[in-house]
């Protein structure tokens, strides 16, 4: 059993009916929204022509939001369809990162991740969901991949079908007839400030807006509603990149340091340092849940597929480490050997993680980038070597500068990673915080006077800067 | 808990089963994926936003009696079980936390906003006592009761006539009273029922694919035809969704409509693609040649090539120079229209037809290409909606009252072929008459009509309007000017009975009050409906009948006895008593089918919702008619007349029933246009538009505005309260085309002044290519206000100040948008949207057609940056000036009486029809 949804174009009228059935099912507040009816307008007087999309969760055989979910509150049934448990759900948003389709939000009502369910509830008991029945043209049809009887595998089998990102290896559900490639592709007709009869919903905007074109025969998009992925991760996520960066760099550059010179490990002064940033970082990642009280949930609800899961053990792991050595610092008594090198790969690992978890976010493509994870443990030893051993800097920042640069400037796989990376050139947070306060002004003191901590602390704010817009860049390119 | 699932496998069906609807469990989607049972009854009802009347199941949970949603009714035979956006969103109607639950009473003057509740008690003495003063001192004229939905069919014809009072008012001259006309004349039918899911070729003068009579079920068909092989050709300036999935967008320049359609008609007669057969049999070609030729020789083929040559100048040049569409593009659709011959569905409603002077020629022009096309009646073709469209009748009808009222049908317009409703205020003003108590009924004529400061006027004139009360099922711009705003039920919460003409067959549906019927149905009993409702909701069926004895408690005025039992003489009649007649005597066939099931008419009606009355209903014209004795037959056109009243038509020796007109023939030739004054507009023609581009001042910059446009998800001002809806459109900027836009240096979202003969507004513009160049368009709906916080509704209408300039001008300007407040629903909070719209029909001064009495809705503008003193949602209306133009237009009207000193023609319909003696003048 697979159930699937098919859109006939051919019939769609762009009515809205469906999404108003579904809200009236779901009782969906206000602002949010599980399915909805894209306009996109091409073509000039009178070749003008205005098209139709019902837009969904794909209920994708291979779903990355419920791969990324640390909680299994989003899982595939055996019936194929894509369901969720707000019950289980932490409110970390990384199911918005993960979906290519814009298909997740979090219900201001319970502060908990949701999405089209294909009212499981109803199919159940053997009820189309009400989009389906509300339709005045049937456009929507809802049925069995693996029931040969079916309409919907009738439809799919004689018409040509298109679907959302096929590229994205999502095995996405929702197939179109007629499908149309200005509206298919969310970026040939970005969202727009305003629409035919509506105000386009406020986000919180991190970028200028994508500037569109609102006149000649280009697709332009005349009805959308809010793009829910787009700023999800605020500035806590970043903010949390860079105190992780702290807090493994606080141990490993000083414990390289250390083992270099044939100490057993570091000084108890930069295990405390890291261990503040472990917290802080700990802190911040359940600031930003939605639902702060249930963080143990990633440790006692675990699903494991999940980077956050893993990281949550990762890090806690590292943050034993670290007390132990601490601990035993302050004991006066010497780390037994291994352990340092032990710590190290934690630390390590601290850093290096989020390269997973965020590979495991196959809405960002700016994010599916090789150079993340390197990137990730240079930024570390840069910031532990800011604080700790400024000297390293003098390679630590070309080296950095020469990720940042491969990241901004450097080959991208796709558009949207294409669009993302322009984003960040374009922004002057990049050109002045990023490389001259970041890069070429901490490098330049180091050389000429020697100022260390002031060249640290510029290289700190330049990290932080570049975090902010490697987190927030991506996210601004439309994916519904 | 695990429930069982319907069938086996993986199919799904769309509903449960109706032997489940008593006791439906299923899962509630809020525990989810927790199996938490819910038990629903499934109550149907019907729809009461738009006019489609499409079937609705409510959800009444049986833990809470209160209803969880509304679905479709797959036992509806026009809706199927499916709805447009605006079915779902009833629910919003029901629990609207801004909805008004009680009857009021104003506190202060009218219109200052001060209410307190009135019991039912108090109401209905008041306004019985008042009319039956009215009633005695025999100013039966002064009461009058003005309809915006019916939403029923002939409850209020037997209520007026009962009353015997000629007071019945409504909408349709600012809806659809031109394109009524130009069928009528044709046929006497006055509506189209186009059969568009066996169509061949399927022509649009409408939007019917997201707006209109009637939305959804028409959407289906015409889907369904297209699925099937049909062509769709829309005519429409404006990109509206329906041209935008059509084969064919001729978006023709506004009022150059009828053209257009003659140009083809030229075509479909020259390429020799029309039915002559059909023309010669079914056409009253003879009148027209006894016409041309008095004493001459009747002969066929002369009337072809005489209709041929009165047509000679539409050519597909001219259509185009007319229109701007190509001229090929015309000639194309025309052969096309021409091949579909028995199958050409077309329909035109409001959109060209209310839009321009003379629109009624419009839809007589469209009716031509059907009739040249042999498609009248057939399937695949287009119906007279009488075929299609079930009426009840009464146990008892009351007769035609005896009385004539110049305020509703005045001398100066004949042939109006509705109510002159929009003028009523200015004739108010004028001192035609005045009125005693006024019914508005789901009707918001401050915020819908033209001219809406000139009602505001009169609305607040004690000695022009003794009475006002407003039922509303929600707050509207003219109840905040009422005495009494009483809450009637929505699509859930009131008794009805509905029937339209959507298709290819006749059927009726019955709205209910869910909650009432279903806890009848488990035992209990109500007096009135208001007990079960939401507050103290009530519904007009009981209103009518206890004011009634209220306005004549011992019989003496006669009107008692029509509101009495027909099963208990002399008692009270009850809605249960209304609907069961009808249903066990006057609906064909359902007595039988409840039989079958083992259940009384009124209990089958209350479980389905709906029946079938018939379908395939063709050809009704060739019916035999008896003949009776002493009948006349004219031995020329053969018609057949008994009493002076024509009853049917000779034709090949077999006497047939025809068509309701003088001629028993489809008019192409109109006499009575002739004889009424119009002999110019005896054949289909086209009349130049109010709008047309000889009528715009070029270096002024005028524009046209087509103000009328509708949305997929709203409907008029009545769907305001639907959150669901608001959420997808709430506001409605100016379409522009490009090159206008970069003429006038605008830009998506710059505010500009929209200058009108009356007045202005204050918008915004969209710049699109979606719109025909020259012309501006300002969607309906939006725009909704209010001036006193505590009433009207926070969902859609922001508040404004109103005030007189000291030049006796009136402006309103915004005070705050739209936005979050506090209420018991949790989303009132979570309005993302600010703005709400501008109301442009404000600005809009009257526009009477001569002939049809219909408000021609497109407006001469001039749009411009404005002046920096312009505030977004500004309005500003000169009433004097309004009162100037109605008399402009009152100078074009021929005025009767007419023929044997009628006030109008006998054979056209009149709503709330009299006596026949009182069409004396």
């Amino acid at each position: 059993m697979n159930y699937a949804f098919l859109i006939d174009n051919r019939r769609c009228i762009g009515c809205h009916a469906c999404s108003v059935a579904c809200k009236a099912e779901h009782e969906v507040p206000l602002g949010v929204a599980r399915t909805w009816v894209k306009y996109v307008e091409k073509g000039v007087f009178p070749e003008t022509r205005r098209t139709f999309q019902v837009t969904r969760c794909n209920h994708c055989d291979d779903a990355p939001c419920v791969e990324i979910c640390p909680t299994t509150a989003l899982f595939r049934r055996r019936d194929g369809i894509v369901d969720f448990d707000g019950n289980r759900c932490i409110g970390c948003k990384a199911c918005m990162q993960g979906c290519p389709y814009d298909a997740l939000y979090i219900d201001p009502q319970t502060e908990t991740a949701a999405k089209c369910n294909f009212c499981a509830h109803k199919v159940e008991v053997g009820l189309e969901p009400p989009c389906v029945t509300v339709c005045p043209t049937q456009a929507i049809v809802a049925g069995d991949l693996d029931d040969p009887a079916s309409r919907l595998v009738h439809l799919v089998a004689r018409e040509s079908v298109q679907v959302r990102k096929p590229e994205k290896g999502t095995k996405p559900k929702v197939f179109y007839i007629d499908g149309d490639a200005a509206s298919l592709v969310p970026s040939a007709a970005p969202p727009m400030s305003e629409y035919m009869w509506s105000q386009a919903p406020p986000t919180p905007a991190a970028f200028g807006a994508m500037a569109a074109s609102e006149e000649g025969g280009g697709p332009r998009r005349t009805y959308g509603v809010r793009e829910q992925h787009r700023n999800s991760w605020g500035w806590k996520v970043s903010a949390y990149l860079w105190t992780k960066s702290l807090a493994a760099g606080c141990f490993l550059a000083p414990a390289l340091a250390a083992l270099a010179s044939g100490a057993r490990g570091p000084e108890p002064v930069p295990l405390l340092a890291a261990l503040f940033f472990l917290a802080a970082t700990g802190l911040l990642l359940v600031w930003d849940l939605r639902q702060p009280k249930r963080f143990l949930w990633t440790l006692t609800r675990p699903q494991w597929r999940s980077w956050l899961t893993r990281g949550s053990y990762v890090i806690a792991a590292y943050g034993a480490l670290l007390a132990l050595q601490l601990l035993m610092a302050l004991a006066g008594r010497e780390a037994p050997r291994g352990l340092t090198p032990i710590t190290m790969l934690f630390a390590g690992g601290t850093a290096l993680y989020t390269a997973f978890l965020f590979g495991q976010a196959k809405g960002r493509d700016l994010w599916q980038s090789p150079l993340l994870g390197p990137h990730l443990v240079v930024q570390a030893m840069t910031a532990g070597s800011a604080l700790f051993v400024p000297a390293w800097l003098l390679w630590l920042l070309p080296l950095n500068g020469l990720l940042v640069a491969g990241e901004a400037w450097g080959h991208h796989a796709t558009e949207d990673a294409r669009r993302a990376a322009r984003l960040i050139q374009e922004d002057r947070r990049f050109t002045t915080g990023v490389l001259a306060v970041g890069h070429l002004l901490p490098l330049t003191l180091l050389w000429g006077t020697g100022q260390s901590w002031l060249a640290g602390a510029l290289a700190l704010a330049g990290l932080a800067t570049w975090e902010h817009l490697y987190v927030q860049a991506p996210q601004q390119v439309p994916l519904s | 808990m695990t429930l069982d699932r319907l069938s086996p496998g993986s199919g799904l069906q769309a509903f449960p089963p109706p032997e489940t609807w008593d006791d439906w469990r299923e899962y509630d989607p809020k525990e989810w994926p927790r199996r938490v049972e819910k038990r629903y009854m499934l109550v149907p009802t019907v729809c009461f936003n738009c006019e489609a009347a499409c079937g609705l199941l409510a959800y009444v949970d049986k833990d809470a009696m209160r209803v969880r949603k509304f679905e479709g009714n797959p036992l509806h035979p026009a809706s199927r079980g499916r709805n447009c956006a605006k079915g779902p969103a009833t629910i919003n109607q029901i629990h609207d936390p801004e909805r008004i639950l009680h009857p009021l009473r104003r506190a202060g003057r009218r219109g200052d906003g001060q209410w307190r509740r009135a019991s039912w008690d108090e109401v209905l003495d008041e306004i019985g006592g008042r009319i039956r003063a009215a009633f005695r001192e025999g100013r039966r004229n002064e009461v009058m009761y003005h309809v915006g939905r019916p939403g029923h069919e002939r409850t209020m014809d037997r209520i007026l006539k009962a009353w015997g009072i000629d007071g019945h008012n409504s909408h349709t001259n600012v809806c659809s009273s031109s394109a009524r006309l130009g069928y009528a004349l044709w046929s006497g039918y006055d509506r189209p029922s186009p059969d568009h899911a066996n169509a061949r070729f399927i022509l649009l003068l409408s939007s019917h694919l997201e707006a209109g009579h009637y939305f959804n079920p028409h959407a289906q068909r015409i889907v369904e035809g297209k699925l099937a092989g049909a062509r769709l050709a829309v005519m429409d300036p404006r990109l509206s969704n329906t041209a935008s999935v059509a084969d064919y967008w001729l978006p023709t320049y506004p009022g150059s409509e009828a053209a257009v359609l003659l140009a083809m008609a030229k075509v479909i007669l020259d390429e020799g693609r029309a039915d002559l057969a059909y023309l010669e049999r079914w056409t009253n070609w003879r009148h027209f040649m006894a016409d041309r030729h008095p004493g001459g020789e009747l002969r066929f083929d002369s009337f072809v090539a005489e209709l041929t040559e009165h047509y000679r100048e539409f050519t597909p040049e001219m259509a185009e120079a007319e229109s701007g569409v190509p001229r090929e593009k015309i000639v194309e659709v025309a052969r096309l229209i021409g091949a579909a011959r028995g199958a050409f569905a077309s329909h035109v409603w409001r959109g060209s037809a209310s839009g321009n002077l003379g629109g009624w020629q419009v839809s007589r022009a469209l009716q031509l290409l059907t009739v040249l096309t042999a498609s009248v009646g057939t399937p695949g073709g287009t119906s007279p909606h009488g075929w299609n469209k079930y009426k009840p009748v009464f146990w008892e009808e009351p007769p035609g009252q005896k009385q004539w009222n110049d305020l509703l049908f005045p001398k100066e317009w004949p042939l109006s072929h509705y109510e002159m409703s929009f003028l009523l205020p200015h004739f108010l003003k004028e001192g035609r008459g005045k009125l005693d108590v006024y019914f508005t009924r789901v009707y918001n004529p401050v915020w819908t009509n033209p001219d809406g400061l000139t009602w505001l006027e009169v609305l607040k004139d004690e000695a022009l309007v003794g009475l006002h009360a407003a039922l509303t099922p929600t707050w509207n711009e003219t109840a905040v000017f009422a005495d009494y705003v009483l809450p009637m039920g929505m699509a859930g919460e009131r008794h009805d009975i509905q029937s339209q003409e959507t298709q290819d067959g006749r059927w009726v549906s019955f709205r209910q009050p869910v909650l009432r019927a279903a806890r009848e149905r488990m035992g209990e009993s109500f007096r009135f409906t208001y007990e079960a409702n939401p507050g103290e909701v009530w519904e007009e069926d009981e209103f009518w009948i206890e004011l009634s004895w209220r306005i004549d408690p011992d019989g003496a005025l006669g009107i008692r006895r029509w509101f009495e039992s027909p099963f208990r003489p002399g008692e009270k009649l009850t809605v249960a008593d209304y609907y069961r007649w009808i249903f066990e005597n006057a609906v064909p066939g359902l007595p039988a089918a409840a039989a079958a099931q083992g259940l009384a008419p009124l209990d089958y009606m209350r479980r389905h919702g709906a029946f079938l009355v018939a379908t395939g209903v063709h050809g009704l014209q060739e019916s035999p008619v008896a003949v009776p004795a002493g009948a006349a037959k004219d031995p020329v056109t053969g018609l057949v007349t008994a009493a002076g009243k024509a009853i049917g038509v000779e034709i090949d020796g077999n006497v047939v029933a025809g068509w309701p007109t003088p001629s028993r023939r489809l008019e192409v030739f109109s006499p009575t246009m002739k004889e009424w004054g119009w002999p110019e507009e005896a054949l289909p023609g086209y009349i130049r538009s109010h709008v047309h581009r000889s009528a715009l001042d070029a270096a002024k910059g005028e524009m046209v505005l087509i103000p009328t446009f509708r949305l997929p998800t709203l409907i008029h001002t009545r769907s305001g309260n639907a959150k669901y809806l608001n959420e997808i459109s709430h506001r409605n900027p100016v379409w522009i085309h490009t090159t206008d836009a970069r003429r006038l240096g605008l830009r998506t979202g710059d505010r500009v002044r929209v200058t009108t003969e009356i007045g202005y507004f204050v918008n915004r513009v969209w710049v699109t290519e979606a719109i025909a160049p020259g012309v501006v368009a300002c969607s309906h709906h939006m725009g909704r206000w209010r001036l006193h916080e505590g009433e009207g509704s926070r969902w859609a209408a922001a508040r404004v100040s109103l005030q007189q300039t000291p030049d006796g001008g009136w402006l309103m300007r915004q005070l705050d948008g739209l936005g979050p407040f506090a209420s018991a629903d949790p989303d009132s909070r979570r309005i993302w949207w600010s703005d709400g719209g501008v109301h442009q029909n404000l600005t809009f001064a009257v526009h009477p057609d001569p002939v049809s009495g219909m408000h021609c809705w497109h407006q001469k503008v001039v749009v411009s940056r404005g002046e920096p003193e312009d505030r977004y949602g500004d309005v500003f209306v000169d009433t004097q000036r309004s009162m100037e133009v109605y008399r402009e237009w009152l100078g074009k009207t021929r005025p009767g009486p007419g023929p044997g000193g009628l006030r109008r023609p006998l054979w056209l319909d009149r709503p709330l029809r009299p006596a026949e003696e009182m069409f004396k003048a």
